[in-house]
């Protein structure tokens, strides 16, 4: 059996669920192929935590599949068993480092969003070079970039910036899924024409 | 496109939410009725047969004013012959326990499934209760799934179970199952011609009075022992097999986090009961389980409905081992996968890898460190413009650290999250309608306070009602403020009898009129306002505090994010209509003096804070920073506009014509026209 664990974090209205299905509806072609994972919707509202969790499982037999050990998965993913954590907002990366281990790739924007107890002052939001440099303390592997800017700069709206992400983790990441799925439901789905574009220029980035 | 919540064939895959795939089941079961009020994480289990119905021969669905109207309203379907599947989250079914507690007294006759959304963590609710407890007074039989394809496949068999034995069903999943999206494998749904009500009358089993009650007390015992049998055999009900001398027992999603924590663990091969039923369980089936172990562990989440279950089982068995359960996994919030590899680790003396307790050690490290966040409301909610007009007329300030000496009574909706900071407006929340409740009583208890209660139209019809009538009946002194929005807005925009028109633009007939409705309840001093008019609403509320009695304000705006839809929705089907007139807002640096009342004291997530970046680096190296209104989120409440004691935001119009109407503007305010 062979696992790969996503975990997308971030804001309500960002599009962290619908990144989060896109990724799973790539893991319907085969019989062996298994995907779950569980939602964070409590944030509906703006500015409340949202995370959407993918977790592919590949079987290596049809044996594998119906042993009643080993078919069962759970929704979330354990401390520190994330493959890969994308987050678009920065101290939201912070958070959901929960999830990653020395090995994992994180992909994260550097648009932050400031909670309300910033704008009190009752706490200060870090700077980017700061969470930096925390996350390295965990994995080599980080790459950040202004997806706000990327998607404002390219499409003029931000709708396109998890796209863009999604982009970046068929470009630096061994996701074990074949990208040309991927564009083949973007291409099905609604806005396929910028959502393409956003996923070719995040592949570049 | 081939929709395949309504076409799937057997054998089609596809991602559906666990929620999805509880309706789903309830299809494949043949079902023609389906009601809720709607309740986080249960409601897209109706909304994805409501939003098909069309496509759907022979369905009804509802969105009840409350959980025991939608109970009850099951239960006639049933009577009717037709299966029925009611929706509610946890706290929900202490609404509707009423009907539940005479459930197993009359008796269903076609399936009926109570689904279940709790919500352990309470990410979205005001308790953690189990509903599960609620089965050993009410009798209906728990069936809990553990992934999306049982989701679906149990719902599917709870209707048989319910229609062999004559129990409503409780179907309980937690939000992790419920907002679990993943692959379901369908099933092919029953013929859906002939679903049609042919209600017959039974005074025996529906009629309960005196002796007719203990006659049909007697008569359920009986069905619940023959159930009892029926759960040893149920292939719902598995036993893993194995050597070993230690056996677990677990259900639910709590399930899948135990085979997890075993595979992580390679924790070895023991013997593993897992119940897809959990009440009622069988002694027999329990004593086997029991056979040749020495330990049990009970894997459960909140208080130990299983432990206290199977302990009882165990005594009467003459059971030698120890079980344990509660004294490993903790009885509040969420149990997590991390706290089942955690305890089961521990148990087992098993070490969790390197890697797991380095994230844990360095979550407990950081946790504290990282600025919380927590919800508030949308860009241009009226629910802002009602806490500020609120706090302003009590006198309180974040800024300036000034307390308020009005009471606020909160409630259930949006508007919730009004007691969280900046605006700390409630001090209480518990379950629908307590805020009237308690606030009526404490005015009469408390003469000398001002107090306010808060209710949204949905919870004010679900049942508030009945608390207003006995509110004015005695002559309690509290200034009662509806926020109307139209919707119930929290689970996904539902209809309320007060929502007038539907997003599509039509109108929605026979709407509440709620000014009528309060008038003939006897609320002699009613207001309407805008509650985006936050000057003239804060003075309203000052002078309405001076009446004695019950006043009533209704604050009534739409819920912006239904008006933008419609309004998008307009401007698709009439792209030359001419674009109606608008206005931008700008905050004009040089005359902010950062006084944050629009930062802090509205606290509207557009006004942001921005580094300034051509000013270049200040004293002590630290640029400037500005206050500056992002052009891609704001949707031009003006508020903020209203509330700037400073006049440092512009208003610029525009439209006026029927034209872009840009003269006046800016070269800066150009690019943001574009962009709005």
């Amino acid at each position: 059996m062979k696992r790969f664990n996503i975990a997308i974090a971030g804001l309500g209205g960002q599009g962290i669920i619908t990144a989060g299905t896109i990724l799973k509806n790539a893991a319907l072609n085969s019989e062996l192929h298994d995907v779950s994972g569980s939602e964070r919707r409590g944030g509906a509202q703006r500015e409340g935590y949202v995370e959407a969790l993918v977790k592919y499982i590949f079987y290596d037999s049809l044996d594998e599949l119906k042993d009643p050990r080993k078919n069962v998965h759970s929704p979330v993913i354990q401390a520190g068993g994330a493959d890969v954590l994308i987050s678009l907002e920065p101290i939201e990366t912070l958070r959901a480092a929960y999830y990653i281990n020395s090995r994992s790739t994180v992909i994260f924007s550097t648009s932050p969003h400031l909670p309300i107890s910033v704008r009190m002052k009752k706490d200060t939001y870090p700077a980017i070079e700061e969470i930096v440099k925390e996350l390295a303390i965990i994995t080599p592997k980080i790459y950040y970039y202004d997806f706000n800017k990327l998607s404002i700069d390219n499409f003029g709206f931000l709708t396109p910036r998890n796209i863009l992400a999604l982009g970046v983790l068929f470009s630096k990441t061994g996701i074990p899924i074949e990208k040309e799925i991927v564009e083949d439901i973007l291409a099905k789905g609604s806005q396929s024409e910028n959502n393409l574009k956003a996923f070719y220029l995040g592949l570049t980035l | 496109m081939k929709n395949l919540f309504v076409d799937g064939k057997k054998g089609d895959r596809a991602i559906v939410l666990g929620n999805e795939a509880i309706a789903r089941g309830a299809l494949e079961a043949g079902i023609g009725y389906a009601s809720m009020y709607p309740g986080t994480p249960a409601s897209e289990i109706i909304i994805a047969l409501d939003k098909n119905k069309s496509r759907i021969k022979n369905l009804y669905t509802e969105f009840s004013l409350n959980e025991q109207i939608s109970l009850h309203g099951a239960i006639g379907a049933s009577w009717s012959g037709i299966r029925s599947l009611c929706a509610m989250k946890n706290v929900g079914f202490n609404v509707a326990s009423e009907p539940a507690h005479f459930l197993a007294y009359t008796g269903v006759k076609a399936g009926l499934v109570v689904a279940i959304g709790s919500d352990p963590g309470a990410p979205s609710s005001s308790n953690e209760q189990d509903d599960r407890w609620y089965s050993l007074h009410t009798y209906m039989p728990v069936i809990e799934p553990s992934n999306i394809q049982e989701a679906k496949d149990y719902t599917e068999k709870a209707f048989d179970i319910s229609e062999e034995f004559s129990f409503g069903i409780m179907l309980m999943t937690p939000s992790r199952l419920c907002h679990n999206a993943g692959t379901l494998i369908f099933g092919d749904p029953k013929e859906r011609d002939n679903i049609k009500g042919d209600f017959k009358k039974d005074p025996d089993n529906y009629l309960n009075l005196f002796s007719m009650a203990v006659k049909n007390h007697k008569k359920y015992l009986e069905r619940y022992e023959l159930l009892k049998r029926y759960t040893a055999a149920s292939e719902l009900n598995r036993i893993i097999k194995s050597d070993s001398r230690i056996g677990f027992i677990s259900s639910g999603i709590i399930y899948a986090h135990l085979m997890e924590a075993f595979r992580m663990l390679n924790a070895g091969e023991h013997k593993i009961l897992k119940l897809g039923i959990t009440f009622p369980l069988s002694e027999e089936f329990i004593k086997r389980f029991f056979k040749g172990l020495d330990e049990v562990i009970i894997v459960e989440e909140a208080e130990g409905f299983l432990e206290f279950q199977i302990k009882k089982i165990a005594y009467e068995a003459g059971f030698k081992g120890r079980i344990y359960g509660k004294d490993i996994f903790a009885a509040y919030g969420e149990l997590t996968l991390d706290d089942v590899i955690t305890g089961i680790s521990r148990f087992l003396k098993k070490p969790t890898p390197v890697y797991f307790d380095e994230a844990l050690n360095r979550n407990s490290a950081t946790c504290g460190r990282i600025p919380q966040r927590m919800g508030t409301f949308c860009v241009g909610c009226g629910h802002r413009g009602t806490m500020y007009s609120l706090l302003k007329a009590a006198g309180f300030s974040n800024t300036d650290g000034k307390g308020r000496d009005f009471v606020i009574a909160g409630d259930i909706g949006c508007y919730t999250l009004g007691l969280l900071p900046p605006y700390n407006a409630m001090d209480w929340l518990t379950c629908m309608n307590s805020g009237l409740s308690i606030a009526q009583a404490i005015s009469l208890a408390d003469k000398d306070k001002k107090i306010i209660a808060l209710v949204g139209d949905s919870t004010f019809f679900h049942s508030g009602i009945p608390v207003l009538m006995n509110a004015v009946q005695n002559n309690a002194n509290v200034l009662y403020i509806i926020l109307d929005n139209g919707w119930t807005a929290m689970t996904g925009h539902q209809k309320t009898p007060s929502t007038q028109k539907d997003v599509n633009g039509s109108a929605i007939p026979n709407p509440v009129n709620l000014k009528d409705l309060l008038r003939s309840l006897g609320v002699s001093y009613i207001k309407t306002i805008d509650p985006n008019s936050v000057k003239r609403f804060s003075v309203l509320i000052k002078s309405a505090l001076k009446e004695q009695g019950i006043k009533v304000i209704i604050a009534k705006r739409e819920c912006i994010l239904q008006e933008e839809r419609r309004n998008k929705l307009m401007r698709l089907k009439n792209p030359l209509q001419k674009p109606e007139p608008q206005a931008i807002y700008e905050i004009q640096k040089e005359r902010c003096a950062k006084c944050d009342e629009c930062f802090v004291e509205l606290a509207c997530p557009a006004i942001q804070l921005k580094k300034d970046e051509q000013a270049g680096p200040s004293i002590a190296g630290i640029a400037k920073e500005y206050y500056y209104i992002d052009p891609a989120s704001c949707v031009k409440c003006g508020v903020c506009y209203e509330v700037c004691p400073n006049s440092a935001i512009r208003k610029v119009e525009f439209n006026l014509t029927g034209e872009m109407d840009v003269k006046r503007s800016m070269g800066k305010l150009t690019e943001l026209i574009i962009t709005a």
